[in-house]
């Protein structure tokens, strides 16, 4: 596999197949489109292809990120930084990395998570997510009751592992759809 | 369509978080995670209007994901609606088109960073519109979503109960 250029710098993306345009979409789509992270963009265009199901993904996706309380932002941002390193979505590691900067003011763990490689030095708490982040990631059905005592060990409750695997689970889904349909644009890049 | 025996809360009854469980006690804390991935179950499945991916096809497609990705229970779900909808499918892969279809699954489930352009061209060539194409990857992508919520809610389930 060709080594990807992870990024802290914005991404741009790029569809495989024309997207829809907005000026042709029909109310459903433009309504499922208004309830999307973005309704310009052209990779939540692409997906409105299939409107029934971009209208579930969209709150599903919405409620694993943002819901309140719970597991913290930034940490859910981390996790999906992490799920899309070892998936190689380098659009998503970057939207997500930025995330976890600007909730954080802290470059310097995504700079060691990326040049350095998961294994980097950091806190016990972040070291915890970003172990079960990766395990769920690469090996769900070798996971026991054993993979929740480090996240117990900082202090996760159940809530909070809960909100963590649904922010890893949700990024199986966005590297698969982000890979598969179109691919990153890096400014200056290959 | 309903099928007969799918149960109306699928990520419930496979890791076995009946109501009332502490686990079914934290999931209805996040109602739309709840609502939205059944949802997603059921449109991705059972569409109003499937296009150009049959009913059984999207069976078929889900089962691959979830036999390569060693999810157990949720295999034996897709594979009872496979054989529900059309009990010889699964043994139509030397049909070109199907093939095609496949390979796109597998890839996308085992190595998702290997997709090019000339794979969406293959699926393209086959008849397929890009409504099928954009359907075919959210259902990959969904099951995707899916085993992981399973397997981790799963360990919070065997938690609780030890």
């Amino acid at each position: 596999m060709s080594p990807k250029r992870f990024t802290l710098d914005p991404v741009d993306w790029s569809a495989w197949m024309p997207p829809v345009r907005a000026e042709t979409a029909t109310p459903i789509q433009l309504q499922a489109l208004a309830a999307s992270p973005s309704a310009t963009s052209e990779y939540f265009l692409t997906l409105a292809h299939d409107v029934e199901s971009l209208a579930e993904r969209s709150p599903l996706f919405h409620a694993a990120m943002y819901v309140p309380r719970g597991l913290r932002r930034a940490e859910r941002e981390l996790a999906t930084v992490v799920v899309s390193i070892i998936n190689g979505c380098v659009y998503c590691s970057s939207v997500h990395a930025r995330r976890f900067v600007e909730l954080t003011k802290q470059p310097e763990i995504i700079r060691a998570l990326y040049d350095e490689g998961l294994d980097t030095k950091l806190e016990p708490r972040l070291r915890a997510i970003v172990d079960f982040a990766a395990k769920l990631t690469r090996a769900p059905m070798d996971m026991t009751t054993a993979d929740l005592t480090p996240l117990r060990g900082v202090g996760l409750s159940d809530l909070e592992i809960h909100d963590l695997i649904n922010a890893v689970a949700m990024f199986a889904n966005a590297n698969r759809l982000m890979q598969t349909l179109g691919e990153p644009v890096v400014e200056g890049g290959a | 369509m309903t099928e007969p025996d799918s149960p109306p809360d699928l990520l419930a009854a496979i890791i076995g978080a009946p109501a009332g469980s502490p686990i079914d006690h934290i999931r209805r804390d996040r109602p739309d995670i709840v609502r939205h991935s059944q949802g997603s179950h059921d449109v991705l499945l059972s569409p109003q209007d499937p296009g150009g991916v049959s009913p059984a096809e999207r069976a078929l497609i889900a089962w691959r994901v979830a036999d390569l990705s060693g999810h157990k229970a949720l295999a034996a779900h897709y594979r009872a609606m496979l054989d529900h909808r059309d009990k010889t499918l699964a043994d139509a892969a030397t049909d070109a088109r199907l093939a095609t279809i496949l390979d796109h699954v597998v890839r996308l489930t085992t190595a998702p960073g290997t997709a090019t352009k000339a794979h969406i061209d293959a699926l393209r060539a086959t008849g397929l519109t890009e409504r099928d194409i954009v359907a075919i990857s959210q259902l990959v992508a969904f099951v995707a979503y899916q085993v992981r919520a399973a397997a981790g809610l799963a360990l919070l389930v065997r938690d609780a109960a030890a």
